[in-house]
C-alpha cells in the first residue's frame, strides 16, 4: 500500500538577509504518512516544522525533494489538504457562518446547500448559537473551533494544523486537544499536527515526529501505542506518562541550548 | 449618554455664540470686521431668498464631487499597482512622494495657466488634493494584506475572481476607506481655495466677491457654509463607512 502523504528528500534554503549566510531551514526531510494516521510534528521553535508544513500545503516550493499526495506531486495550495493556522486567518468580514461556508462557496455549492453542510460542522465543533457572530466577536478558542469546522467543510483528504492552540490559554488549550482528539476519530481525516508542545504530541498523535533545529531535520520518530479516540484518562496512563518522560528527557538538551541561544 | 453627548455638543456651539453676539452688543467687536450671529442671519436669510447660496454652494459641490472621483479612480489604480509590484513602487515611487509635499494651493497659477478659469482648474485641484491620501492609504492596504488570510482562502478552494471579491476587497476596505474620507474632506477645501482665485461661481468665489464689495456679514455666511457642509459631508462617509464596513472597528 502506498502511503497518502509522501515528502521525498525535501530542503528549504531561504536567500541571505544582508551579508549573513543563506539560512537552511530544512534539509533531507524524508516522511510519509498513512491515510487516517494522525502523526505529531514535534520540534523546539525555528526548527522549520511550520515551513514544511507550508510546503506540504503547496503554500511555498522546496528547494530541493518534493511531496506526493496520493502519488501526485504537490505544486500548489488545494481543498485536499486545508489548514487551520495558530492566529486563527478567520475572515473579519465574514461571520462564524460565512468563514465555514467558505470553502464550500469556492465549490460552487448552491447556497441553501452550503448552509445545510456547514451547520452539520457547526454542530461538530460545538458551535451552535454562535453561527451569526463575528470573529471578533467570540473567544479564542471559538475562533480556532470556528477555524477547524472551515478547514473539514470541503472534506479535505488531509488535515494540516500549525500549531493551533499556541495563542490559547493553558485551560482552552487543553479543552481544544480534547475536541480534536474525538473530531479526528469521528471524521478519520489524515492530520498532520505541528506543535511544540511534548504532552500535546503525545496526547493526540499516533506517532510523535521529532524535529531538531538548524537544519531542520527529523531526528527521530516514535509510536504511540495508546487507543484512539483518546479521552482525558489518557493523561493518566503510564505509557503516556512514560512516552512524555521519555522525549522530554531526549530533547532537553537542546531545547536547553536552544532556549540559551 | 448618547444625548448628554449630543446636548454638550450643542452646549458648546451656543456658548461660542452668545459669547460672540455678547461682546459684539457692548461693542468690543468692529461688526465691519466681524459681523454679530444676528446679522449673520439676516445676511444668510437674503442670500437664501434670492436663490444665490444654492446656485453657489451647487457649482461647489459639483466641482468637489468631479474632482474626487477622478482622485479617487486613480489614487486606486495606483496604489493597487503600487502596491503590488517592487519594480513599480521604485520607478515612480519618489516621484509621488516628491509631489506629495506641494500644497495643492501652490498648484492654483499653473492650473489657470493650463486650464483658464471655469470648472477646469478647480476638478485640477480638488484632484491633486485628494489622491495622494487614496492612494496612500491604497498602497498600505495592498501591502499590509495578511498572507495567512489569503493562503486560508486558497487551501480551501478559492479562485481567482472569489479571492479578489470575497478576500482583497474586504480586507482592504478598511484602511481605504478612511483614505476616501480624508480625501473628500481635503478636496472641499481645496475647491474653495481654487475658486477664491480661478472660478465666477462657487463658494470661494462668493467670499472673494463679497469682501471685494465690503459685505463682511456676506464672507461670514459663505465661510460658516463650507464649514457646515465640511462637517455634513465627514459624517455621511461616517455613516457609509459604519454601514459599509460593520467588521472595521474589529479591525482596526
Amino acid at each position: 500500500m502506498t502511503s497518502q502523504l509522501v515528502i521525498e528528500g525535501v530542503a528549504q534554503q531561504f536567500p541571505a538577509r544582508g551579508a549573513g549566510a543563506p539560512v537552511q531551514a530544512l534539509d533531507g526531510i524524508d516522511l510519509e504518512v498513512q491515510s487516517g494516521e494522525f502523526v505529531s510534528l514535534l520540534g523546539p521553535s525555528g526548527c522549520g516544522k511550520s515551513t514544511l508544513l507550508n510546503i506540504i500545503a503547496g503554500f511555498q516550493h522546496p528547494t530541493r525533494g518534493r511531496v506526493l499526495h496520493e502519488g501526485a506531486e504537490v505544486t500548489r495550495p488545494d481543498r485536499r489538504r486545508t489548514v487551520v493556522f495558530q492566529d486563527y486567518a478567520l475572515f473579519p468580514w465574514k461571520t462564524v457562518q460565512q468563514n465555514i461556508e467558505f470553502g464550500l462557496k469556492a465549490q460552487g455549492m448552491p447556497a441553501a446547500k452550503r448552509r445545510a453542510v456547514a451547520r452539520e460542522f457547526i454542530t461538530l465543533v460545538r458551535l451552535t448559537g454562535f453561527e451569526d457572530r463575528y470573529p471578533h466577536e467570540v473567544s479564542g478558542g471559538m475562533k480556532q473551533r470556528a477555524a477547524i469546522a472551515r478547514a473539514l467543510a470541503p472534506n479535505p483528504d488531509i488535515l494540516l494544523m500549525d500549531e493551533p492552540f499556541g495563542a490559547l490559554d493553558a485551560q482552552t488549550r487543553v479543552l481544544l486537544q480534547e475536541e480534536v482528539a474525538r473530531i479526528s476519530a469521528e471524521t478519520k481525516k489524515t492530520v498532520v499536527f505541528v506543535t511544540h508542545s511534548i504532552e500535546e504530541a503525545v496526547f493526540l498523535g499516533d506517532r510523535v515526529v521529532v524535529m531538531s533545529a538548524r537544519p531542520g531535520r527529523i531526528r527521530s520518530s516514535f509510536p504511540v501505542a495508546l487507543d484512539r479516540p483518546r479521552t482525558p484518562a489518557v493523561r493518566r496512563d503510564p505509557t503516556f506518562v512514560s512516552l512524555v518522560e521519555d522525549l522530554w528527557e531526549s530533547l532537553k538538551p537542546e531545547w536547553q541550548d536552544g532556549s540559551a541561544r | 449618554m448618547l444625548n448628554a453627548s449630543s446636548l454638550r455638543k450643542t452646549l458648546g456651539f451656543l456658548l461660542v455664540l452668545g459669547i460672540w453676539q455678547s461682546l459684539a452688543s457692548l461693542g468690543a467687536i468692529n461688526p465691519f470686521l466681524l459681523p454679530p450671529p444676528t446679522k449673520l442671519v439676516t445676511a444668510a436669510y437674503e442670500l437664501l431668498a434670492d436663490g444665490s447660496l444654492f446656485r453657489h454652494v451647487g457649482a461647489s459641490l459639483e466641482r468637489v464631487v468631479v474632482g474626487f472621483l477622478l482622485a479617487a479612480l486613480c489614487g486606486l489604480v495606483l496604489g493597487v499597482v503600487l502596491g503590488s509590484s517592487r519594480m513599480v513602487t521604485d520607478l515612480i515611487g519618489p516621484l509621488v512622494e516628491s509631489l506629495r509635499p506641494i500644497p495643492p494651493i501652490a498648484w492654483t497659477p499653473i492650473a489657470i495657466l493650463w486650464f483658464g478659469v471655469g470648472n477646469a482648474p478647480s476638478y485640477f485641484l480638488v484632484f491633486i488634493g485628494a489622491i495622494f491620501p487614496v492612494f496612500v492609504n491604497t498602497f498600505a492596504a495592498v501591502r499590509n494584506i495578511d498572507r495567512a488570510q489569503i493562503n486560508a482562502a486558497l487551501c480551501l478552494g478559492a479562485g481567482p475572481s472569489l479571492l479578489v471579491r470575497d478576500i482583497l476587497i474586504p480586507a482592504a476596505l478598511p484602511i481605504i476607506f478612511p483614505g476616501l474620507k480624508i480625501a473628500l474632506g481635503i478636496g472641499w477645501m481645496c475647491v474653495v481655495a481654487a475658486e477664491l482665485i480661478a472660478a465666477q461661481s462657487g463658494l470661494g468665489y462668493m467670499i472673494q466677491q463679497n469682501r471685494v464689495l465690503l459685505q463682511t456679514q456676506n464672507v461670514v455666511v459663505g465661510m460658516v457654509t463650507i464649514g457646515i457642509i465640511g462637517y455634513a459631508m465627514s459624517g455621511a462617509m461616517s455613516a457609509v463607512e459604519r454601514r459599509l464596513i460593520p467588521w472595521s472597528q474589529a479591525v482596526r
